[in-house]
């Protein structure tokens, strides 16, 4: 082969490259100003409520948000499409993958709620003062308004039950919310699904607010957590906060491989457990700042970066 | 002023009260005499003050402040008590005497079940420390207290078995180690103050160091803080040690060669295993839980119980002796487990009751004097070194028996968790009782598999009332110790999962008390298991093949 054969392969070549390379940055664009635009409707309808705009947290109630439903937001029923289209979003890890055979799957959810913030620490500590719970004394230090860390899954889920009798006892319930338990609904973990759609929506996006990583939407890339609801989101879906970093959150579904089985995972006992968790933390890379991320950790796992929040669903 | 040596008065010393007045012509060598004797005491306290200031000491300030606190009263009472001593003008004195064999003897062969059982369970290399640091405060408080009451103070070997005897059983964990100061200073008090005349001389009623290992038994138990004490953990441990059953029966014939206590020892073994044994036939399950003698029990039947000064001195007192003994120890064990309390006190609590009922035994074998039937058995009231010998040479036949049918050193059938599984499966007595029992203390030992079943237990309410609290603590420690089903189990309790134990749990499930099998290979583990009646670990042996 010629010195000129290769020159002209070669120029070929990166002309193709050129091309791709503009066809794709224009499809990103397109992208953008389409999520963007949609998100801006959304957004909206939810507009971003930091906790302070919100009348802040009610010490009489359990230290929750102060809006006529305690910071739960409903998700409507639908279909969305879970995990990952490299593609798509080219940071896209192999555990996102739906399938051998396709990389996305669509999840129709029934309408459920979740909790705009994550837990934070003064609602723990209602918990921990309340029932004399042993927490890891950690958990408990940090300032009021930030997410609770160091506490296991098995406490994540504590916290959820004790929630959830409380409220249906108390006086300073609003009805909504006491009527959905007291019709048979959960207050519990969000499972997987539940988790990515209520973070990215039903529009395929890659983070909470669109397809870039953006440092002012949330506290990721980071030294320590910030308070909840620090940063504002207009283009969040749902209007929830915190749904990259800030603490990574616990969920109700056991790892294991996608396709999403809502069912309890009870064929592969002899296997050690491990537990999803969602979002990525206030330490992690923007790879981890993805809706999509799966991670997982030992049910045991009290760590400074691990948290979560509340979802209340039909089960 | 130090004045040496000077020939003992024996008409001088017999006329006084207390520890001195058992010292026999023969025993008392010489006598000091001066104010300077109260350096001794004093060394001893400094000694033990500079004890504190080593690492292990320093490594938990409960410790330290239980050293300071002791060294504190030593001196302030040495300080009182010489002050006195010098106002009236009354020297204090030491009697050295021939050192006596049932002190330094039977310190000897504490000593070597300490070394032999450390050897195999370090916590009791780490307590070695605390143990001589006890040694001096037993001395320099001993001291004190006999010059409190007297003039005199017999110094030999007589602090080493109490303070050995008793840490055999008994020491506070690290944040109450106070209390182990104040339990060795009750011991000696007992010693001191509880006494009686015994065939025309005064002595103590309680054996020193069973008096207040009883004595504090029953607080903890009364008080529900058994916890606060390693004893639990020192019966089970002592089996860690192999062949520990025939190791004490070696050290056991020492002393029985020396103080002629085989019929104590002998007898009360006899009773217990014969018990053991007539309970297993018309039960089907063991009465005790992994062994036909618990090891802690047979360490004191031989170093315990035996002690001469407390028990009956002719050959039929000593064979009641023992079979009281025997018997106290297998209806403790039950009395205290109807009661829920740990049942390691069973040893323990019947001593001292023993302790008293010693004169009535004396008197009451008087009534077989002159009998050449039981004298021809070596039963006769007088004592003979020769019958002894013969009693001996029956126990040691008997003990053979025993091991090579199985029932000391061999592996124990209440050992394995599948026999009690299915001793509660078949309503066996005890069965599901004591199936809570192990789980429970295997889950403690963090089994997250024993925490799942007894999580279980408690959901399904079957074998115990259902608990659903409870069965959620369980199955959450299920979950945190990584058992998947604990986590869905925790999730959903009305779905309850079970799920074989992992390679983990296996090495705990077949400890046998607490036995090292971490670093077993898994081949050799399963085989074991396998052998225990897990069905599955045969299945996993066979395929392995």
């Amino acid at each position: 082969m010629s010195y000129f054969s290769v020159i002209k392969i070669s120029l070929k070549t990166l002309r193709v490259a050129l091309v791709l390379a503009s066809v794709n940055i224009a499809c990103v664009i397109v992208l953008e100003v389409f999520t963007s635009s949609v998100l801006a409707q959304q957004a909206d309808s939810t507009a971003s409520i930091s906790p302070r705009k919100s009348g802040g947290f009610l010490a009489d109630n359990f230290y929750l948000p102060n809006d006529s439903m305690l910071g739960f937001v409903e998700v409507p029923a639908g279909t969305f499409q879970m995990g990952s289209n490299p593609l798509i979003d080219p940071m896209a890890f192999e555990n996102e993958r739906w399938s051998e055979a396709r990389r996305q799957g669509a999840v129709d959810l029934p309408p459920f709620y979740i909790s705009r913030y994550e837990v934070t620490v003064a609602q723990f500590s209602a918990f921990v003062e309340a029932t004399g719970y042993r927490a890891d004394p950690m958990s408990i230090q940090g300032a009021p308004d930030h997410p609770v860390s160091y506490v296991s899954w098995t406490e994540a889920l504590a916290y959820a039950r004790w929630l959830e009798l409380q409220l249906k006892e108390s006086a300073h319930t609003p009805t909504v919310i006491k009527e959905l338990l007291q019709g048979g609904w959960r207050l519990t973990l969000p499972d997987e699904a539940q988790w990515e759609k209520a973070a990215r929506g039903t529009d395929g996006r890659i983070y909470p607010w669109g397809n870039q990583p953006r440092k002012d939407r949330a506290n990721y890339s980071g030294a320590t957590t910030t308070a909840v609801g620090s940063f504002n989101c207009p283009e969040c879906v749902y209007g929830l906060s915190d749904m990259s970093g800030n603490v990574w959150e616990w969920t109700r579904s056991p790892y294991q491989s996608l396709p999403f089985d809502p069912n309890d995972d009870r064929e592969s006992l002899s296997e050690e457990a491990l537990w999803v968790m969602r979002g990525g933390a206030f330490s992690d890379a923007e790879s981890n700042a993805r809706s999509a991320v799966r991670g997982a950790a030992d049910p045991g796992a009290r760590r400074p970066f691990i948290g979560f929040r509340l979802a209340i669903s039909r089960l | 002023m130090l004045s040496l040596p000077a020939k003992t008065s024996s008409k001088g010393q017999s006329r006084r009260k207390g520890a001195a007045d058992k010292l026999s012509p023969q025993e008392a060598v010489r006598t000091l005499t001066g104010q300077s004797l109260f350096l001794v005491p004093a060394a001893f306290t400094f000694v033990f003050f500079l004890i504190s200031f080593l690492p292990r000491v320093q490594s938990n300030d409960v410790i330290i402040l239980s050293f300071w606190l002791a060294t504190a009263v030593l001196a302030l009472w040495l300080v009182v008590l010489f002050m006195r001593s010098k106002r009236a003008g009354a020297a204090k004195k030491f009697i050295l005497a021939k050192p006596r064999p049932q002190h330094y003897l039977q310190a000897m062969v504490h000593l070597s079940v300490y070394t032999y059982w450390g050897w195999y369970w370090p916590p009791v290399q780490e307590h070695a420390l605390l143990l001589i640091a006890q040694i001096f405060f037993a001395y320099a408080f001993d001291i004190l207290l006999a010059w409190t009451r007297r003039e005199n103070y017999l110094l030999g070997f007589g602090p080493f078995p109490i303070i050995f005897s008793t840490n055999l059983f008994m020491w506070f964990r690290d944040d109450w180690f106070y209390l182990q100061f104040l339990m060795i200073a009750v011991g000696f008090m007992g010693k001191e103050f509880v006494r009686w005349n015994r065939d025309g001389k005064s002595t103590h009623i309680f054996n020193p160091s069973a008096f207040t290992l009883g004595l504090f038994s029953l607080l903890l138990i009364l008080t529900n803080s058994t916890d606060i004490t390693w004893g639990p953990q020192i019966a089970s441990t002592l089996s860690l040690a192999p062949g520990i059953y025939t190791y004490l029966f070696l050290a056991g014939l020492v002393v029985m060669y020396f103080f002629s206590i085989t019929l104590v020892a002998a007898s009360a073994a006899t009773v217990l295993f014969g018990l053991s044994a007539l309970y297993y036939s018309l039960t089907g399950v063991p009465y005790f839980l992994d062994s036909e003698i618990p090891t802690a029990v047979f360490l004191g039947l031989h170093l315990l119980v035996t002690d001469p000064s407390t028990s009956p001195r002719t050959p039929p007192g000593k064979l009641i002796f023992g079979i009281l003994y025997g018997l106290g120890v297998f209806a403790l064990y039950t009395i205290l487990s109807s009661f829920g309390a740990p049942t390691f006190y069973d040893k323990l609590l019947c001593v001292p009751l023993l302790n008293l009922s010693v004169q009535w035994i004396d008197r009451a074998v008087q009534s077989l004097r002159d009998k050449p039937a039981l004298e021809r058995i070596g039963l006769g009231v007088v004592p003979s070194r020769r019958a002894n010998l013969g009693h001996m040479a029956v126990w040691i036949v008997f003990f053979a028996t025993m091991t090579l049918i199985g029932k000391t050193d061999g592996r124990h059938v209440g050992d394995s968790l599948p026999f009690w599984e299915n001793a509660c499966a078949e309503d066996r007595i005890h069965g599901c009782d004591r199936l809570l029992l192990l789980e429970s203390t295997y889950c403690s030992d963090n089994s997250g598999w024993a925490c799942n079943e007894l999580g279980a237990h408690y959901a399904e309410g079957r074998i115990i009332s259902a608990d659903p609290d409870r069965a959620s603590t369980y199955f959450a420690r299920a979950c945190e110790l990584r058992i998947q089903a604990g986590c869905l189990n925790f999730l959903d309790p009305s779905t309850v999962s079970h799920t074989d134990p992992r390679t983990f749990d296996l090495r705990l499930l077949l400890r046998q008390g607490g036995k090292n099998l971490m670093d077993m290979p898994e081949d050799e583990l399963y085989e074991r298991a396998c052998e225990h009646g897990w069905q599955f670990a045969c299945r996993n042996t066979i395929s392995a093949l």
